[in-house]
């Protein structure tokens, strides 16, 4: 009877999700079959069917990998570049608005003009790589700064009043407190850094899914373009799923 | 001179960091000897700025247009499902799962199915920046919406408050602080989403004039365009960081 | 026009999940004549706020039933006939103080009387703050404002649970004589909680006393101290001996918690 209340139990809530999901599969069928937004719009047995066939895995399993160890390199460095900056922010005060404006200055740099830069700079192979960690390191980057100040002030007056040195308060209180927001950072980051990945592709990759889409796209591939962006967005929340426990489990610990 | 020196510390603890890359990639530029159709340098950026204004401008307004229509509907949109949910605790129940799956995926990839579908013009660069904004404002409505100061819900069931009047004076005055977050992700992504969209299919736009140039070694240019769309960018983002901040200064 | 509450044998029992639940009030009967003040008192946790909620419409009761008048709560309350303010303000901080207290009439619908709140806002001691948000005034501040906006529809049944607990012990005095003349003006059936024995003592026509878990009443006392009272009753033998009698009433529920060898016994 009360709206907005959200009192519904447990399987009730799951039953409408799914109910949900289901309606969305149909339409997209419905819309497919019966050619309702034309032929760019395939049926969805016609993408599962491409998923399903043996015969592309080779081709799908190849540019999954590549886009998969492009994405995980940039995922990784964009965390040592993030966190390296946070940290270091937030250990000499001084140089933190700067590094503030430098960030939001970097974030905001059109990703397909970090592609031409990067080519230059790096190589046409480490593009995809770079720019995904551009993305995700930005992201980690506000993620941490946040976190580190996330301590209340309390646990940091006594830490200084035990004598703590600079390091050991950020071994002890900040670099614990400032893992419920890191997790978060490190969550958001994955659909990030695959859109760095997928655009750096675009700049000439040998392989990759983006690689994929634009060839689809050229070559008229309707259900091969839309497998490939299923691919791409099954992946994304598969990890992207992955890292919400994490989540869930340093706000379970640390908050 | 003791304003002057003030203002020259204030600038350098806020612009060092820029300053520092600016400065880098100079000098990288000039290390490498790099000709200019690979890397062009800052000053001859900055000179092609000043010297053709219009082709800048003519661009920046076409993309501005798609990212400030594109981001009030998206919004709309968004807050007018998440308000429609709240309203009903079956869609709710339907749409929850949906919008976390779809949050997750990364929209730049659908462009090249939106084009497809809508065709290789405007219509394409609004809708990808309807849909980069349309998830924010959804998903943090649809919590704002819950978020209610202790005590305030089962105050207003004490005063017999109806739908209507818990809509309007609870829920939706709560969910404002939350739905100024959804503007300031949303407004930064609107003008970079617009772009690529420009890049990939446009007629028009920064992220044509970028693609353009580019295939025309016209670097600086290239870069000239990419310095006015980070400046929009910016402007975009900073207007919805003071929106939010007043919000939160009133709102607590 | 007030309303007379009737709790007929009330049950409550929350359901933990996983199988588990607790029992809050095991079968309450408690009668409140129209325009009687009644005080409840007792242990943290005996179920005092949650009697309050069953007749404030915001919960049901498992067994049993409450009426007020001879109707649901549900009925007053859909008819904006019911004044609460709780422990905790819940004043809207997007509204200042002045549409805090007006916010029950907008929701009822009825058009606002400025002089009305005017004289609502002096009464609690707020003018000068009528523009003020919540944030910038003191908790004090904050619990006189929902005091006025408990009072602003002319209730027919005020609620309070625990409205002075986070003010010091002078504010909280002077507020009890307010409230002690507000309510011999309107002499609205008033059911106040509250872990002050003397606030209850000195503001109730009748306490009633609490046993935790499961919350059941072991006293029903009236108080005939006659009115109006004053400060000065809190010094008088007569409202001591009773306050030692619901002291000691309230005791065993304390050392349940704390044992302690060969102490508390009356
Ligand atoms: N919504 C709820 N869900 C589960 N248990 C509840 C709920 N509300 C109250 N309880 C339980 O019911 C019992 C009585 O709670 P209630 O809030 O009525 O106590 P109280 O007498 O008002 O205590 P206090 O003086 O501390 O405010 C407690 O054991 C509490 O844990
Ligand atoms: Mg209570």
């Amino acid at each position: 009877m009360s709206r907005g209340g959200a009192n519904r139990s447990g399987p009730a809530r799951a039953a409408l999700g799914i109910a949900g999901l289901l309606l969305f599969l149909c339409a997209w069928q419905a819309i497919g079959y019966y050619r309702l937004a034309g032929l760019s719009w395939p049926p969805l047995t016609d993408v599962i069917a491409l998923l399903a066939d043996p015969e592309r895995w080779p081709l799908l399993g190849r540019a999954l990998s590549a886009t998969l160890a492009a994405m995980t390199a940039g995922y990784l460095l964009g965390i040592v570049l993030g966190l390296g900056a946070a940290v270091g922010a937030h250990m000499f005060p001084i140089a933190h608005p700067g590094t503030d404006r430098l960030a939001a200055v970097v974030n905001s740099i059109p990703s397909i003009a970090l592609g031409p830069v990067f080519i230059v700079f790096l190589s046409r192979e480490s593009t995809a790589a770079a720019i995904a960690a551009a993305h995700a390191a930005f992201i980690i980057y506000v993620a941490a700064s946040s976190g580190l100040a996330a301590a209340s002030r309390g646990h940091r007056d006594l830490l200084v009043v035990l004598g703590a040195s600079r390091l050991s308060r950020l071994r002890h209180l900040d670099l614990p407190a400032s893992l419920p927001s890191l997790s978060t950072g490190l969550k958001l980051a994955v659909p990030a850094a695959l859109i760095g990945t997928i655009i750096g592709e675009w700049f000439g990759a040998p392989r990759g899914l983006g690689v994929l889409i634009v060839n689809a796209m050229q070559n008229f591939q309707i259900a091969l373009l839309w497998s490939v962006v299923v691919l791409i967005a099954s992946t994304s929340l598969a990890l992207y799923s992955a890292l919400s426990l994490l989540e869930r489990a340093c706000y379970a610990r640390f908050a | 001179m003791n304003a002057i020196g003030r203002t020259a510390v204030a600038v350098l603890r806020n612009g060092w960091g820029i300053l520092l890359l600016i400065i880098v990639w100079q000098a990288w530029v000039t290390a490498m000897n790099f000709n200019a159709i690979v890397m062009p340098r800052p000053l001859g950026v900055l000179q092609d700025l000043i010297g053709f204004p219009e082709v800048y401008w003519k661009n920046a307004v076409y993309t501005i247009g798609a990212a400030v229509i594109g981001l009030v509907l998206g919004m709309a949109l968004g807050t007018g499902l998440a308000i429609l949910a709240w309203l009903s605790d079956v869609l709710e129940g339907m749409l929850t799962p949906l919008t976390v799956l779809f949050s997750s995926v990364p929209v730049v990839t659908i462009i090249p199915i939106v084009a497809r579908l809508l065709g290789y013009d405007f219509s394409t660069v609004l809708a990808i920046v309807v849909i980069i904004c349309f998830f924010p404002a959804f998903v943090f409505t649809t919590s704002g919406l819950k978020a209610l100061p202790a005590g305030a819900d089962d105050l207003f069931r004490v005063l017999g408050a109806r739908t209507p009047a818990r809509l309007l004076r609870l829920a939706l005055p709560a969910a404002v602080p939350n739905w100024s977050v959804a503007l300031r992700v949303a407004a930064g992504h609107a003008v970079l989403g617009a772009m690529i969209a420009e890049y990939l299919m446009g007629t028009a736009g920064l992220g044509y004039l970028f693609a353009e140039t580019k295939s025309d070694f016209n670097m600086e240019r290239a870069f000239g365009a990419t310095a006015v769309a980070m400046v929009v960018s910016i402007l975009f983002f900073a207007a919805a960081l003071a929106v939010e901040r007043r919000v939160k200064e009133r709102w607590n | 026009m007030t309303a007379a509450i009737h709790v007929d044998r009330a049950r409550k029992t929350f359901d933990l999940g996983k199988g588990k639940s607790v029992e809050a009030l095991a079968g309450v009967s408690l009668e409140v004549r129209p325009g009687e003040f009644v005080a409840i008192i007792g242990p943290s946790g005996c179920g005092k706020s949650t009697i309050l909620r069953l007749i404030g419409s915001l919960e049901e009761p498992t067994a049993g039933t409450v009426t007020i008048d001879g109707r649901p709560p549900r009925e007053l309350a859909g008819a904006h006939r019911l004044g609460v303010a709780f422990q905790d303000h819940a004043l809207l901080p997007w509204l200042s103080v002045w549409q805090n207290v007006t916010l029950p009439l907008q929701v009822a619908g009825v058009k606002p009387d400025d002089a009305k709140i005017a004289a609502l806002i002096r009464l609690v001691g707020l003018e000068g703050f009528e523009k003020a948000r919540p944030r910038q005034l003191s908790g004090g501040m904050r619990q006189r404002a929902a005091i006025a906006r408990a009072l602003v529809l002319g209730p027919e049944v005020l609620l309070l649970d625990e409205p002075f607990a986070a003010l010091d012990a002078v504010t909280r005095r002077y507020m009890n004589i307010e409230l002690q003349r507000i309510w011999t003006e309107s002499r609205i059936t008033t059911l106040l909680v509250t872990h002050g024995v003397d606030e209850a003592l000195f503001l109730a026509d009748r306490i009633v006393v609490m046993s935790g878990r499961p919350g059941r009443i072991i006293e029903n006392l009236d108080i005939d101290f006659p009115r109006p009272r004053m400060p000065a009753l809190m010094r008088t033998p007569a409202f001591h001996a009773l306050y030692d009698h619901l002291a000691d009433l309230l005791e065993p529920a304390a050392a349940e918690n704390e044992p302690v060898a060969g102490g508390g016994e009356s």
